[in-house]
């Protein structure tokens, strides 16, 4: 049982390789587009020394909270790329091996239908943004690394600069907690995705997004409400795991707020309200909104004659 | 002994239309089955529901099991290669065999290595880069290295040159079938398959219209070549078939003596293609 699931994983990583692939290219670029900011400040002698100066003088809470900014500046931008490769990789998972005529090779292995679909749904929800994680903690290893080179060139201490003042577990934790509830919340879509994936004769983008687009219209146009449009929307960008946050505002290139760190304490674990996650009876409903798509998603699989 | 595969009025209906038609049937094991019919008869159909891949109404028992029900044991004991079966394009021959590995029980990876080892097939190519007989070389590899009671094949060669379906058939019976394995295979290149065979059926409009040992058929079928007076009195032994041949006529009898038609001409068993011809249009007239 969990043997055949690792294969299948394994299996799907073999096909989507963007799932690596995508983080990857961010953390490089990341890494990049730092090198060659720090070369080009690297002209204005007098700016550096403002800059070395004003770290120096920093407070231990400040200090941290800069270098916390720092490194998580960069997550928004994985997020994004998660939850986008997230929705291409369900709505491509159950959908390719029906286009290029595959599938009937697949079940001819002994795997059930159900075992298959779950492990789609396990990359979605685990896999992907485990891939993610490990790809943030790498870019921040690299930010500050490449941080410290450039301090150390310029004459300052970068040990205690950068790497005293990181509380890398603590803001690790935290994001390891935030790419691991994301999807939990967002699962609705994500079953949705998968049941669109193994339904759709053709065009399985357009299928699952027009629903999402007309359904709010005509609610609109015949019931003068906007019941749909608030459900996809506070669906969308309000998870209530990071206190006094919308997704909406995390999601925004300017990151977490620096008061909001501040006020904290500095840690971005402390943000974080697990117990008003799990007791949202939002969360445990998309679950189950998720768990119905997705046996829809076997029932299609395991019934539907592909002649 | 109990059969392998066991039909019983077995049906299937998309929509209003019967693809398979209360079908009834027996495969015993160590057999080679032909299934034999025209594009639309319902072959695919009817294999599907006995490799669990569609349901049906009826009653169909293979290896004991219900196929729709129980696939995934079913599948551990089945191999399937089909026209519509292809292998994933974007799969490296070394990622499948390593797949099956850990997901088939029955599987010898030893042993598809070594049957792959004979072919120009490498383990880091990908599927899309093998010719199409290259592909069905990989895909018998495979299903030869598992240890399964039954192989169904469903147009295996369809669209390969002559040399590598000579090759497939011949690797077939030489690599896989052996003691207790049975194989049940369907195909248009009659003649091909001809002398392989144990058993054969035919299916016409989702009816079975023959069920029989190929040891049994010289003495059901009888095929005639007449002209003439003859001609003429060998109509009137009912042939149920019958068409010209340069001049000649050619009659097909069933269940008639072949002593007494000895008179009238030449007389032969009709080979599996004929028969089959004389089978449908025969129903037809």
């Amino acid at each position: 049982m969990i043997q055949t699931q690792i294969a299948l994983i394994q299996r799907e990583l073999w096909e989507h390789r963007a799932i690596y692939v995508a983080p990857l290219v961010i953390a490089v670029i990341v890494s990049l587009m730092l090198v060659t900011g720090q070369v080009a400040v690297s002209a204005f002698d007098q700016a550096i020394d403002i800059v070395i100066l004003g770290a120096t003088n920093l407070g231990d809470n400040e200090r941290a909270a800069a270098v916390t900014l720092m490194m998580t500046a960069t997550s928004p931008m994985f997020l994004i790329t998660m939850w986008i490769m997230t929705i291409f990789y369900a709505l491509d998972s159950l959908y390719a091996e029906r286009k290029d005529r595959s599938i009937l090779f697949w079940r001819s292995l002994p795997v059930t239908d159900a075992e298959t679909v779950v492990s789609k749904l396990l990359i979605a929800l685990i896999v992907i943004p485990l891939i993610t994680f490990a790809l943030i903690m790498l870019t921040h290893l690299m930010i500050l690394a490449i941080v410290s080179v450039w301090l150390g060139f310029h004459g300052a201490d970068a040990w205690h600069l950068i790497w005293q003042a990181a509380p890398l577990i603590d803001t690790w934790i935290a994001t390891l907690i935030f790419v691991l509830t994301l999807p939990l919340w967002l699962s609705p879509f994500i079953g949705w995705f998968l049941f669109v994936s193994a339904f759709a004769k053709r065009s399985p983008f357009l299928i699952a997004f027009l629903p999402m687009v007309i359904l709010p219209m005509l609610e609109k146009i015949t019931f003068g409400t906007t019941m749909f449009a608030q459900v996809f929307f506070t669906r969308s960008v309000r998870m209530p795991l990071v206190r006094g946050l919308d997704l909406s505002d995390f999601m925004s290139d300017s990151g977490i707020d620096q008061e909001v760190i501040a006020e904290s304490g500095l840690s971005l674990l402390s943000l974080i309200d697990i117990t008003s996650y799990l007791a949202s009876p939002g969360l445990w409903a998309g679950l189950v909104v998720c768990g119905l798509f997705t046996a829809a998603a076997v029932y299609m699989r395991r019934f539907r004659d592909e002649t | 002994m109990t059969s392998l595969i066991s039909a019983k009025n077995v049906s299937k209906k998309f929509g209003s239309f019967y693809a398979v038609d209360n079908v009834s049937f027996d495969i015993e094991p160590g057999t080679i089955t032909g299934l034999i019919g025209p594009n639309g008869a319902g072959k695919t159909t009817l294999l599907k529901a006995m490799l669990g891949l569609t349901d049906c109404q009826g009653s169909l028992s293979v290896l004991g099991l219900d196929p729709f029900r129980q696939r995934k044991e079913l599948m551990q004991n089945i191999c399937f290669i089909a026209d519509v079966s292809v292998l994933p394009r974007w799969i490296r021959v070394s990622q499948l065999l390593s797949f099956i590995e850990s997901i088939h029980p029955r599987f010898s990876r030893k042993r598809a290595e070594e049957l792959l080892a004979q072919t120009k097939i490498g383990a880091k190519a990908k599927v899309r880069e093998l010719s199409k007989g290259m592909v069905t070389q990989l895909h018998l590899s495979i299903i030869t290295a598992v240890d399964a009671k039954l192989l169904v094949l469903d147009e295996p060669t369809l669209g390969l040159d002559i040399i590598f379906r000579k090759e497939f058939y011949a690797n077939l019976l030489h690599d896989y079938f052996e003691e207790g394995r049975t194989i049940l295979v369907t195909t248009h290149q009659v003649e091909e398959i001809e002398n392989l065979l144990t058993d054969v059926m035919f299916i016409n409009d989702g009816k079975l219209i023959l069920d029989a040992t190929m040891d049994s058929l010289p003495d059901r079928y009888v095929e005639l070549m007449a002209s003439g007076e003859d001609a003429v009195r060998a109509r009137a032994l009912n042939p149920f078939y019958e068409r010209d041949v340069f001049g000649k006529k050619a009659f097909t009898f069933e269940g008639v003596d072949r002593d007494q038609l000895r008179e009238l001409g030449d007389v032969r068993t009709p080979g599996i293609a004929d028969l089959f011809v004389a089978k449908i249009k025969g129903a037809a007239a």
